[in-house]
Protein backbone atom coordinates (compact mmCIF):
# COMPACT_ATOMS: atom_id res chain seq x y z
CA UNK A 1 0.00 0.00 0.00
CA UNK A 2 1.22 3.83 -0.58
CA UNK A 3 1.77 6.31 1.56
CA UNK A 4 -1.83 7.73 1.92
CA UNK A 5 -3.18 4.41 3.09
CA UNK A 6 -0.81 5.45 6.07
CA UNK A 7 -3.46 8.30 7.52
CA UNK A 8 -6.38 5.76 6.73
CA UNK A 9 -5.65 2.12 7.77
CA UNK A 10 -3.15 1.01 10.81
CA UNK A 11 -0.92 -1.70 9.79
CA UNK A 12 -2.89 -4.55 10.95
CA UNK A 13 -5.59 -2.94 9.06
CA UNK A 14 -3.87 -3.02 5.91
CA UNK A 15 -2.80 -7.08 6.31
CA UNK A 16 -6.71 -8.28 6.86
CA UNK A 17 -7.81 -6.18 4.03
CA UNK A 18 -5.18 -7.12 1.69
CA UNK A 19 -6.18 -10.35 2.78
CA UNK A 20 -9.67 -9.90 2.50
CA UNK A 21 -9.26 -8.99 -1.19
CA UNK A 22 -6.78 -12.06 -2.07
CA UNK A 23 -9.73 -14.13 -0.67
CA UNK A 24 -12.27 -12.78 -2.16
CA UNK A 25 -10.73 -12.26 -5.56
CA UNK A 26 -9.94 -15.71 -5.45
CA UNK A 27 -12.88 -17.01 -4.97
CA UNK A 28 -14.45 -14.69 -7.85
CA UNK A 29 -12.16 -16.08 -10.38
CA UNK A 30 -13.08 -19.51 -9.57
CA UNK A 31 -16.41 -18.86 -10.00
CA UNK A 32 -16.80 -16.87 -12.96
CA UNK A 33 -14.48 -19.63 -14.48
CA UNK A 34 -17.30 -21.86 -13.77
CA UNK A 35 -19.84 -19.63 -15.32
CA UNK A 36 -18.06 -18.52 -18.61
CA UNK A 37 -16.56 -21.96 -18.51
CA UNK A 38 -12.99 -20.17 -19.35
CA UNK A 39 -9.68 -20.11 -17.57
CA UNK A 40 -9.16 -16.64 -15.95
CA UNK A 41 -5.64 -15.82 -14.32
CA UNK A 42 -6.18 -12.86 -11.60
CA UNK A 43 -3.08 -10.54 -10.43
CA UNK A 44 -2.49 -10.30 -6.45
CA UNK A 45 -5.04 -7.47 -5.70
CA UNK A 46 -2.88 -4.42 -5.39
CA UNK A 47 -4.66 -1.82 -2.99
CA UNK A 48 -3.97 2.14 -2.43
CA UNK A 49 -5.69 5.26 -0.89
CA UNK A 50 -5.90 7.89 -3.28
CA UNK A 51 -6.98 11.31 -3.10
CA UNK A 52 -10.49 11.79 -5.09
CA UNK A 53 -8.52 14.66 -7.41
CA UNK A 54 -5.62 12.19 -8.00
CA UNK A 55 -8.16 9.88 -9.72
CA UNK A 56 -8.06 10.68 -13.25
CA UNK A 57 -3.59 10.42 -13.76
CA UNK A 58 -3.86 7.24 -10.93
CA UNK A 59 -5.81 5.11 -13.75
CA UNK A 60 -3.75 6.40 -16.84
CA UNK A 61 -0.49 5.32 -14.80
CA UNK A 62 -1.74 2.11 -13.32
CA UNK A 63 -2.68 1.23 -17.22
CA UNK A 64 0.79 1.86 -18.15
CA UNK A 65 -0.46 4.46 -19.88
CA UNK A 66 -3.21 3.35 -22.12
CA UNK A 67 -5.73 6.26 -21.77
CA UNK A 68 -8.43 5.67 -24.50
CA UNK A 69 -10.60 2.54 -22.78
CA UNK A 70 -14.06 1.23 -22.81
CA UNK A 71 -14.87 1.62 -19.17
CA UNK A 72 -17.77 -0.17 -17.48
CA UNK A 73 -18.71 1.52 -14.44
CA UNK A 74 -21.35 0.07 -11.63
CA UNK A 75 -22.27 1.28 -8.39
CA UNK A 76 -22.89 -0.77 -5.54
CA UNK A 77 -24.46 0.43 -2.37
CA UNK A 78 -24.63 -1.24 1.08
CA UNK A 79 -22.37 -0.36 4.17
CA UNK A 80 -19.76 -0.70 1.69
CA UNK A 81 -20.78 1.28 -0.96
CA UNK A 82 -18.72 3.07 -4.20
CA UNK A 83 -17.82 2.36 -8.11
CA UNK A 84 -16.86 -0.83 -9.81
CA UNK A 85 -15.03 0.22 -12.36
CA UNK A 86 -13.64 -2.94 -15.36
CA UNK A 87 -11.56 -0.86 -17.94
CA UNK A 88 -10.62 -2.61 -20.94
CA UNK A 89 -7.48 -1.18 -23.42
CA UNK A 90 -9.70 0.07 -26.61
CA UNK A 91 -9.62 -2.66 -29.15
CA UNK A 92 -10.31 -5.46 -26.41
CA UNK A 93 -13.41 -5.68 -26.96
CA UNK A 94 -13.75 -7.68 -30.58
CA UNK A 95 -11.38 -10.30 -28.40
CA UNK A 96 -13.91 -10.67 -25.97
CA UNK A 97 -16.79 -11.24 -28.39
CA UNK A 98 -14.31 -14.21 -29.81
CA UNK A 99 -13.88 -15.46 -26.66
CA UNK A 100 -17.81 -15.24 -25.66
CA UNK A 101 -19.24 -16.44 -28.66
CA UNK A 102 -16.38 -19.40 -29.75
CA UNK A 103 -19.57 -21.45 -31.23
CA UNK A 104 -19.72 -18.89 -33.79
CA UNK A 105 -16.40 -17.95 -34.29
CA UNK A 106 -16.81 -17.27 -38.18
CA UNK A 107 -17.88 -14.02 -37.14
CA UNK A 108 -21.68 -13.67 -38.22
CA UNK A 109 -23.76 -12.45 -35.92
CA UNK A 110 -27.20 -11.48 -35.76
CA UNK A 111 -27.14 -7.78 -34.22
CA UNK A 112 -24.64 -5.41 -35.50
CA UNK A 113 -21.29 -5.80 -34.53
CA UNK A 114 -20.98 -2.09 -32.24
CA UNK A 115 -24.13 -3.50 -30.33
CA UNK A 116 -22.65 -6.79 -29.81
CA UNK A 117 -19.86 -5.64 -28.67
CA UNK A 118 -21.14 -3.16 -25.98
CA UNK A 119 -23.41 -5.56 -25.05
CA UNK A 120 -20.32 -8.16 -24.31
CA UNK A 121 -18.45 -5.44 -22.45
CA UNK A 122 -21.57 -4.81 -20.52
CA UNK A 123 -22.00 -8.27 -20.23
CA UNK A 124 -18.13 -9.52 -18.92
CA UNK A 125 -18.54 -6.24 -16.18
CA UNK A 126 -21.79 -7.45 -15.01
CA UNK A 127 -19.93 -11.08 -14.28
CA UNK A 128 -16.73 -9.73 -13.21
CA UNK A 129 -17.96 -7.26 -10.55
CA UNK A 130 -20.63 -8.82 -9.44
CA UNK A 131 -18.52 -11.85 -8.84
CA UNK A 132 -15.59 -9.71 -6.83
CA UNK A 133 -18.05 -7.30 -4.99
CA UNK A 134 -20.48 -10.43 -4.03
CA UNK A 135 -17.39 -11.72 -2.54
CA UNK A 136 -15.99 -9.08 -0.72
CA UNK A 137 -19.25 -8.06 0.83
CA UNK A 138 -20.22 -11.79 1.73
CA UNK A 139 -16.68 -12.04 3.99
CA UNK A 140 -17.76 -8.94 5.46
CA UNK A 141 -21.28 -9.99 6.17
CA UNK A 142 -22.87 -7.14 4.17
CA UNK A 143 -25.24 -7.38 1.47
CA UNK A 144 -24.96 -4.65 -1.43
CA UNK A 145 -27.35 -3.81 -4.29
CA UNK A 146 -26.35 -2.75 -7.83
CA UNK A 147 -27.48 0.09 -10.42
CA UNK A 148 -27.44 -0.88 -13.96
CA UNK A 149 -23.57 -1.32 -15.38
CA UNK A 150 -23.24 1.15 -17.75
CA UNK A 151 -20.37 1.42 -20.79
CA UNK A 152 -18.46 4.39 -21.47
CA UNK A 153 -15.77 4.68 -23.92
CA UNK A 154 -13.62 7.41 -22.42
CA UNK A 155 -9.93 9.10 -22.97
CA UNK A 156 -9.32 9.01 -19.13
CA UNK A 157 -6.64 11.61 -20.05
CA UNK A 158 -9.35 14.18 -19.92
CA UNK A 159 -11.88 13.01 -17.49
CA UNK A 160 -12.45 15.31 -14.74
CA UNK A 161 -12.06 14.42 -11.45
CA UNK A 162 -15.84 15.20 -10.74
CA UNK A 163 -16.63 12.08 -12.93
CA UNK A 164 -15.58 9.67 -9.96
CA UNK A 165 -17.94 9.78 -7.00
CA UNK A 166 -15.58 10.66 -4.52
CA UNK A 167 -14.61 14.32 -3.34
CA UNK A 168 -11.78 15.83 -4.58
CA UNK A 169 -10.11 16.08 -1.17
CA UNK A 170 -11.59 12.89 -0.15
CA UNK A 171 -9.93 9.88 -0.11
CA UNK A 172 -11.15 6.28 -2.29
CA UNK A 173 -9.66 2.94 -1.41
CA UNK A 174 -8.79 1.87 -5.47
CA UNK A 175 -8.41 -1.81 -4.90
CA UNK A 176 -6.87 -3.10 -8.59
CA UNK A 177 -6.66 -5.91 -10.17
CA UNK A 178 -5.44 -7.42 -13.66
CA UNK A 179 -7.06 -10.85 -15.12
CA UNK A 180 -6.19 -12.42 -17.87
CA UNK A 181 -8.58 -14.96 -19.90
CA UNK A 182 -6.35 -18.14 -21.04
CA UNK A 183 -7.44 -18.61 -24.19
CA UNK A 184 -6.97 -14.93 -25.59
CA UNK A 185 -4.35 -12.31 -25.05
CA UNK A 186 -7.22 -9.95 -23.10
CA UNK A 187 -6.08 -7.65 -20.14
CA UNK A 188 -8.23 -5.84 -18.34
CA UNK A 189 -8.48 -3.62 -15.22
CA UNK A 190 -10.61 -4.16 -12.29
CA UNK A 191 -10.69 -0.91 -9.61
CA UNK A 192 -13.13 -0.67 -6.85
CA UNK A 193 -13.56 2.82 -5.76
CA UNK A 194 -15.15 2.93 -2.23
CA UNK A 195 -15.99 6.32 -0.48
CA UNK A 196 -14.87 7.95 2.22
CA UNK A 197 -18.17 7.33 4.60
CA UNK A 198 -17.15 3.31 4.15
CA UNK A 199 -14.00 3.46 5.58
CA UNK A 200 -15.78 3.87 9.24
CA UNK A 201 -17.63 0.42 8.87
CA UNK A 202 -14.93 -0.96 6.55
CA UNK A 203 -12.33 -0.66 9.51
CA UNK A 204 -14.86 -2.68 11.79
CA UNK A 205 -15.77 -5.11 9.43
CA UNK A 206 -12.31 -6.22 9.24
CA UNK A 207 -11.57 -6.60 12.65
CA UNK A 208 -15.12 -9.01 12.81
CA UNK A 209 -13.68 -11.04 10.14
CA UNK A 210 -10.15 -11.36 12.29
CA UNK A 211 -11.78 -12.44 15.32
CA UNK A 212 -14.14 -14.96 13.71
CA UNK A 213 -10.36 -16.86 13.25
CA UNK A 214 -10.06 -16.83 17.08
CA UNK B 1 3.15 -38.18 12.81
CA UNK B 2 4.30 -34.93 11.39
CA UNK B 3 6.92 -32.90 13.41
CA UNK B 4 7.02 -29.47 11.49
CA UNK B 5 4.82 -27.44 9.15
CA UNK B 6 6.05 -24.45 6.15
CA UNK B 7 3.41 -22.39 5.78
CA UNK B 8 3.98 -20.22 2.65
CA UNK B 9 1.55 -17.24 1.71
CA UNK B 10 2.44 -13.40 0.83
CA UNK B 11 -0.09 -12.26 3.63
CA UNK B 12 0.62 -12.22 7.45
CA UNK B 13 -2.87 -12.20 8.27
CA UNK B 14 -3.40 -15.34 6.24
CA UNK B 15 -0.59 -17.08 7.80
CA UNK B 16 -1.90 -15.75 11.45
CA UNK B 17 -5.46 -17.47 10.43
CA UNK B 18 -3.54 -20.76 9.23
CA UNK B 19 -1.88 -20.56 12.77
CA UNK B 20 -5.19 -19.72 14.82
CA UNK B 21 -6.70 -22.99 13.21
CA UNK B 22 -4.64 -25.40 14.12
CA UNK B 23 -5.62 -27.73 16.29
CA UNK B 24 -4.53 -27.19 20.16
CA UNK B 25 -1.42 -28.58 21.26
CA UNK B 26 -0.24 -29.66 17.71
CA UNK B 27 2.85 -29.47 18.95
CA UNK B 28 4.27 -28.71 15.34
CA UNK B 29 7.58 -26.85 14.73
CA UNK B 30 6.69 -23.77 12.33
CA UNK B 31 8.28 -22.39 9.59
CA UNK B 32 6.71 -19.43 7.78
CA UNK B 33 7.66 -17.64 4.17
CA UNK B 34 6.11 -14.55 2.77
CA UNK B 35 6.28 -15.68 -1.15
CA UNK B 36 7.75 -18.64 -3.27
CA UNK B 37 10.75 -18.12 -3.24
CA UNK B 38 11.36 -17.51 0.66
CA UNK B 39 8.97 -20.52 0.65
CA UNK B 40 11.40 -22.46 -1.47
CA UNK B 41 14.79 -21.96 0.54
CA UNK B 42 12.99 -22.20 3.56
CA UNK B 43 12.11 -25.36 2.39
CA UNK B 44 15.77 -26.71 1.45
CA UNK B 45 17.12 -25.20 4.82
CA UNK B 46 14.44 -27.23 7.24
CA UNK B 47 13.45 -29.71 4.87
CA UNK B 48 9.39 -29.47 6.78
CA UNK B 49 7.34 -32.79 7.27
CA UNK B 50 4.36 -30.92 5.46
CA UNK B 51 4.37 -27.36 3.49
CA UNK B 52 0.95 -25.29 3.07
CA UNK B 53 1.37 -23.01 0.21
CA UNK B 54 -0.58 -20.59 -1.44
CA UNK B 55 -1.05 -19.55 -4.95
CA UNK B 56 -1.56 -16.03 -6.03
CA UNK B 57 2.15 -14.63 -4.33
CA UNK B 58 4.31 -11.89 -5.80
CA UNK B 59 8.12 -12.61 -6.52
CA UNK B 60 7.07 -16.45 -7.14
CA UNK B 61 3.55 -18.05 -7.05
CA UNK B 62 3.14 -21.38 -5.99
CA UNK B 63 2.99 -22.88 -8.91
CA UNK B 64 6.65 -22.46 -9.70
CA UNK B 65 7.23 -23.06 -5.88
CA UNK B 66 5.31 -26.09 -6.17
CA UNK B 67 7.66 -27.33 -8.87
CA UNK B 68 10.56 -26.11 -7.53
CA UNK B 69 10.22 -28.12 -3.97
CA UNK B 70 8.92 -31.22 -5.85
CA UNK B 71 12.19 -30.88 -8.32
CA UNK B 72 14.33 -30.82 -4.86
CA UNK B 73 12.45 -33.47 -3.19
CA UNK B 74 10.21 -35.64 -5.37
CA UNK B 75 8.79 -36.93 -2.17
CA UNK B 76 7.46 -33.17 -0.43
CA UNK B 77 3.81 -33.28 0.69
CA UNK B 78 2.69 -30.44 -0.07
CA UNK B 79 -1.03 -29.18 0.14
CA UNK B 80 -1.83 -26.06 -2.00
CA UNK B 81 -4.26 -23.27 0.02
CA UNK B 82 -6.21 -21.08 -2.10
CA UNK B 83 -9.39 -19.38 -2.42
CA UNK B 84 -9.05 -19.35 -6.34
CA UNK B 85 -10.62 -23.07 -6.84
CA UNK B 86 -10.78 -23.32 -10.06
CA UNK B 87 -10.76 -26.77 -11.75
CA UNK B 88 -7.66 -26.33 -13.96
CA UNK B 89 -5.86 -25.25 -11.03
CA UNK B 90 -6.70 -28.16 -8.86
CA UNK B 91 -5.62 -29.86 -11.85
CA UNK B 92 -2.21 -28.03 -12.56
CA UNK B 93 -1.16 -28.06 -8.91
CA UNK B 94 -1.80 -32.40 -8.74
CA UNK B 95 0.17 -32.70 -12.07
CA UNK B 96 3.29 -30.96 -10.36
CA UNK B 97 2.58 -33.04 -7.77
CA UNK B 98 0.79 -31.38 -4.75
CA UNK B 99 -1.29 -33.60 -2.53
CA UNK B 100 -4.33 -31.75 -2.60
CA UNK B 101 -6.13 -28.15 -2.87
CA UNK B 102 -7.65 -26.70 0.25
CA UNK B 103 -10.48 -23.55 0.05
CA UNK B 104 -9.42 -20.52 1.52
CA UNK B 105 -10.43 -18.84 4.08
CA UNK B 106 -9.41 -22.11 6.24
CA UNK B 107 -11.11 -23.57 9.09
CA UNK B 108 -10.31 -25.67 12.16
CA UNK B 109 -11.88 -28.57 10.57
CA UNK B 110 -10.55 -28.37 7.22
CA UNK B 111 -6.68 -27.54 8.69
CA UNK B 112 -7.23 -30.87 10.71
CA UNK B 113 -7.87 -32.59 7.98
CA UNK B 114 -5.31 -31.02 6.17
CA UNK B 115 -2.44 -32.01 8.90
CA UNK B 116 -4.58 -36.21 8.66
CA UNK B 117 -4.27 -36.27 5.31
CA UNK B 118 -0.59 -34.76 5.53
CA UNK B 119 0.36 -37.08 7.95
CA UNK B 120 -0.87 -40.21 6.03
CA UNK B 121 1.22 -39.06 3.17
CA UNK B 122 4.01 -38.13 4.92
CA UNK B 123 4.18 -41.44 6.68
CA UNK B 124 3.91 -43.10 3.08
CA UNK B 125 6.70 -41.73 1.67
CA UNK B 126 8.75 -42.49 4.86
CA UNK B 127 8.31 -46.05 4.28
Amino acid sequence: MNAAAEEVFSSEEKDILQEVMNIAFGQATAELAEVIDIFVILSVPNIKVVKGRDLPGYFINEMDGSSVVNLIEQNFLGKFSGQAMLIFPSGAEKELIKLFNQENAEGTYDVDIDTLEQETLIEVGNILIGACIGKITELLSDFVTYDPPRLVVQDLAESSPSHFPVDEDSFAISIRTVFRFEQQNVEGYLFLITKQRSIKWLKKALQSFLESFM
Amino acid sequence: MLKSLLIVDDSPVARMIIKKCLPAEHGLQIYEAGNGQEGVEQYRTHNPDLTLMDLTMPIMNGFEAVEHIRGLDPEAVIIVSTADIQEKVIQRVKDLGALYTMKKPPSKKSLTEALERGAEAFAQVQK
